[in-house]
């Protein structure tokens, strides 16, 4: 309680600062270390003069790490793990221990860890239940494959079926998004024994050889043949040639079946919030249209959820109710096992049984442990009420970021929707031109400041802002703080 | 059923003992004719370990759920579905506490044993530190273990990729195989087995696991199969195979050739002796790349290497690998060479959970006790000594047509006539069902079904395989 106190009057004695350095600077001279500062935003680059301090207080000391340093670990990557391999930082982090919302380093320095090592530690790291669950079961039986029974996996396609709406309810299990997507894609096709596929522009669906014909962005396909795929216009608010005007995307879809197909498809995929694309919400109402499109045409819908699955969103537990639509296939994974190997794809009975006609088999899928972390993350989600949360804390979030849009000429989009959050930088607002030097400039400096972001978007020049779901409000302060700090010193 | 307490007795005595005196719980003793002498009921080598009590869900729950949630074509074995609940080391434990002997090793992928006290502990140490990062942050564990895993592989093999399994591994050695020859057409062979995703569901080779849908650029060569193949153990007469296929179905270039040295799920079938050398350099003539699937046949399984494909004497360009390499966890990995690894920077290739921390700790601790434990040399020891007494039995009856294989992937083909081998189907998932209910788990492969795979965790002794045969003789003896 105490140190609750102490936060909040060092937050207070902070702002009054900042509120003096403020008017202080109004009515005297403009500081000069802010020498870069276009006049819009002298006022917030008064604000910021100090930087965050510290992260929010969290009790908790890591093991002291004796293990490999970062030298000698990106060392032996760089020879047993291929120059393909990439990494975020001019200078690698090494991430030796995790903690909730928290990551430390082998110094044992804490990072605010928003990010959540791609949108997929959902209850946070080690999150003490979810542990458990994985440990006990690792102690009792890792693998069985599901030619024998086996309890945890049953109890957990119950739990998983019972939060999906309509006719929702057969699952399959996988152990990765690529995995679950690649599943989904065939389903469609063999349901409808129709071949082409469509998927937005900037889409993400996995890195595998098929799904890669399904992702749209060039960063991540290579020049293999994808099949029978097709990329519609994509209904980006922000970037989009219609803005936020869902129709007229749509017809875009309809155009492509109308002109580029036979006139029937298998299916349509689609994330709610682009994730790789740079946290792009499709405009409102898109789905709605573009789903009775596909239908008419004999096709069936796919909502890729790996990322804005599981009450990530805030207002709804899956990303696809936000849009106010009901999939035939949904796909999952990253959050789904808080870091488990671990996908899914969930059906209806109708669909299920085209595939019924051969025989399907995933060695892993489903195995053991991986379905009771899994189950345990469900009821952790529940229980500590994270949709709820992340409608809360990702709305004080947004409203923060949006202040400093407008203060900082830089952002030139702040969206998504509870702790799914993209920020956009731009060097030219009616351009949109967009900022990527400045934005790795930033990405670096809040990783020094003790904030660890993702990039996204195509010219990787969006910061995602995606932690564990266990992210409170005071974390959120001290990430805008920081990034306000940092772009106040570009 | 029957709860096994573990004896306390010598092993050899509690062999003997069976044999030659009777035991009174067994009443359904049959009195065969002649010499046998599997009057009773094999009983299993005592261990000592008792597992918790379970008290779960039962098998009849599982069962209703399973048909409610979960996908369709699940299929299970035994016409009363096993409920596994409890493993350690070679046995598996179901609701009720009753043990089994796991020759099966959840299909050739526990590979340790079960629940390994030194893989358990690094999967328990790791995940109570951290479980995910993903690779855009340093960690050693993928480092060092991938550093392991390559100083495993002979040749130029050293850059390690890793996935979440064997689908994904091959999934992904056919696109670098691919990127790196500028080519499209793969060859594998019929009745082979390499995943459930589009690309690998094209080089998977049996009817029974391809949908119909597009699985596009493969071409399936004649299988080097030595007890149902045209030739023999001719190896080089099946290689020509591939050579005509290169010549009169493609444009004469390819992007490679994938097999698995022993076909698995194909019902242990080792490819021809001689076959691979030839077609590997069919192959490189051809400008492709070798791809060796040693997803079943890796980490010491065939007992006289660490890899199938050295038995065969080639060193492949590129080697794919899941299962057994985690002892269970999800984990999948391709090895390749730096040249070839280079293809995949020309854009951005990124697997989520791919290497994570806890997966390859668990990897690491796996390569330190089949070392530690010998284990390779266990499962040629053990794996001879089981193939002699079933080859043994092959004799005795003549529904086995066949007794194949190496280490500890070995296979029993059931035929109802030795010239034609028909398939001896029905009586394959009889035997099976039997020599469950005496406490043996088996596995069934081949294209019809026939072939019990024997695919045990490397721990398996020789007192495991003798009540393993027993088991089988018995059940063959009262049909």
């Amino acid at each position: 309680m105490a140190m609750l106190h102490r936060r909040i009057l060092r937050r207070t004695v902070e702002e009054a600062k900042a509120k003096l350095n403020f008017n202080r600077n109004r009515t005297l001279f403009p500081c000069s270390s802010f020498s870069t500062v276009t006049s819009s935003s002298s006022a917030a680059a008064a604000a910021s003069d100090e930087a965050p301090r510290q992260l929010p207080v969290f009790d908790y000391q890591p093991k002291p790490y004796n293990g490999p340093s970062a030298d000698e670990t990106l060392e032996k990557r760089k020879k047993f793990l291929g120059p393909s391999l990439f990494y975020y930082y001019q200078k690698p982090l090494n991430i030796v221990e995790g903690k909730m919302q928290y990551l430390f380093d082998e110094n044992g320095r804490r990072y605010l860890d928003a990010f959540a090592g791609i949108v997929t530690v959902s209850c946070g790291h080690c999150h003490p239940e979810v542990l458990n669950a994985i440990m006990e079961q690792s102690k009792l039986l890792q693998h069985a494959p599901t030619v024998y029974l086996h309890h945890a996996i049953a109890d957990f396609a119950e739990a998983l079926a019972s939060k999906m709406p309509g006719n929702l309810k057969v699952v399959y299990f996988v152990n990765s998004g690529s995995e679950a997507n690649e599943l989904a894609m065939l389903m469609a096709r063999l349901y409808t024994g129709n071949l082409g596929m469509i998927s937005l522009r900037n889409a993400y669906h996995g890195g595998s050889s098929n799904t890669i014909g399904l992702t749209a962005l060039n960063t991540w396909k290579y020049p293999i043949p994808e099949g029978e795929i097709h990329h519609v216009v994509n209904p980006d608010p922000f970037h989009g040639v219609f803005g936020s005007d869902a129709t007229r995307y749509a017809k875009d879809v309809q155009d492509h079946i109308d002109y580029g197909t036979s006139g029937k498809v298998a299916g349509f995929i689609a994330e709610t919030i682009q994730g790789v694309g740079g946290a792009v919400e499709l405009a409102p109402g898109y789905l709605k249209q573009v789903y009775d499109i596909v239908h008419k045409a004999g096709g069936v819908c796919i909502a890729d959820e790996v990322q804005t699955g599981f009450g990530r969103t805030g207002s709804h537990y899956w990303g696809f109710e936000t849009q106010g639509v009901i999939p035939d296939i949904v796909t999952m994974a990253k959050g789904i096992g808080n870091g488990l190997p671990l996908g899914a794809v969930v059906t209806t009975p109708e669909i299920a049984n085209a595939m019924a006609q051969k025989l399907q088999f995933n060695t892993f899928g489903g195995n053991p442990v991986c379905s009771a972390g899994g189950l345990a993350v469900l009821q952790v989600l529940d229980k500590e009420k994270r949709q709820a949360h992340c409608a809360d804390v990702g709305s004080h979030l947004i409203g923060r970021l949006r202040s400093l849009q407008d203060r900082h000429d830089i952002i030139g989009d702040v969206r998504g929707r509870g702790l799914m959050v993209g920020v956009e930088l731009v060097t030219d607002r009616k351009e949109k031109t967009p900022a990527k030097a400045e934005t790795a400039i930033l990405f670096e400096k809040m990783r020094e400041l003790g904030v660890l972001l993702g990039k996204g978007g195509l010219h990787g020049n969006v910061f995602r802002i995606k932690p564990p779901m266990c992210f409170t409000k005071d974390d959120a302060d001290f990430l805008v703080d920081a990034l306000d700090y940092a772009v106040s010193k570009l | 059923m029957q709860r096994f307490i573990p004896a306390r007795r010598v092993l050899s005595e509690t062999k003997y003992s069976l044999r030659w005196q009777g035991r009174r719980c067994f009443s359904q003793v049959v009195q065969k004719e002649a010499d046998n002498n599997d009057v009773v009921v094999p009983k299993m080598p005592p261990f000592d370990y008792s597992p918790p009590l379970y008290t779960g869900p039962s098998a009849e729950e599982i069962l209703s759920k399973r048909k409610q949630y979960l996908s369709p074509s699940l299929f299970h074995f035994y016409n009363k579905p096993l409920n596994v609940v409890d493993g350690r080391m070679q046995y598996l434990f179901d609701e009720t506490g009753r043990r089994y002997l796991d020759a099966f090793g959840g299909i050739a992928t526990v590979c340790c044993g079960h629940c390994h006290p030194d893989v358990v502990d690094s999967i328990v140490n790791q995940t109570k530190r951290l479980q995910h990062s993903t690779v855009l942050y340093l960690n050693h564990a993928i480092a060092d273990f991938a550093e392991a895993l390559a100083s495993k592989l002979p040749g130029n093999l050293k850059v390690v990729f890793f996935t979440n399994s064997g689908t994904e591994a091959n999934e992904l050695a056919m696109m670098i195989a691919r990127l790196y020859t500028g080519c499209h057409d793969i060859i594998s062979l019929r009745n082979a087995y390499h995943g459930n995703a589009a690309g690998t569901m094209g080089a998977t080779a049996q009817s029974n696991w391809k949908f119909n849908i597009i699985q596009s650029g493969v071409h399936h060569a004649l299988n080097p199969d030595p007890y149902r193949g045209d030739f023999g153990s001719e190896g080089e007469k099946y290689a020509k195979d591939v050579q005509d296929l290169i010549q009169f179905g493609t444009s004469g270039n390819v992007a490679g050739f994938i097999s698995e040295a022993i076909q698995g799920v194909g019902g242990i079938i080792e490819l021809a002796p001689g076959y691979l050398p030839a077609v590997y350099s069919t192959i490189k003539k051809a400008g492709g790349l070798c791809i060796a699937d040693e997803v079943q046949a890796g980490f010491a399984r065939t007992g006289s290497h660490f890899w199938a494909f050295e038995g065969h004497g080639v060193v492949p360009d590129i080697v794919t690998m899941a299962k057994g390499i985690g002892n269970g966890i999800p984990l999948g990995a391709v090895v390749t060479t730096p040249e070839i690894a280079e293809v995949l920077t020309r854009r951005c290739y990124f697997n989520t959970f791919g290497g994570n921390p806890v997966c390859t700790a668990a990897g690491l601790a796996v390569l330190n006790v089949i070392e530690k434990e010998k284990l390779q040399e266990n499962a040629f020891v053990v794996g001879s000594y089981l193939k002699e007494r079933l080859t043994a039995l092959k004799d005795k009856y003549d529904l086995i047509g066949d007794v194949r294989g190496r280490g500890l992937m070995l296979g029993v083909e059931l035929v109802t006539d030795h010239k034609l081998k028909t398939p001896a189907k029905l009586e394959t998932l009889h035997v099976m069902d039997r020599m469950k209910e005496i406490g043996v788990l088996v596995g069934k492969g081949g294209f019809y079904g026939n072939v019990f795979r024997i695919t045990p965790p490397l721990c398996f002794t020789k007192e495991d395989a003798d009540f393993l045969v027993d088991a089988m003789d018995y059940t063959l003896a009262k049909m």
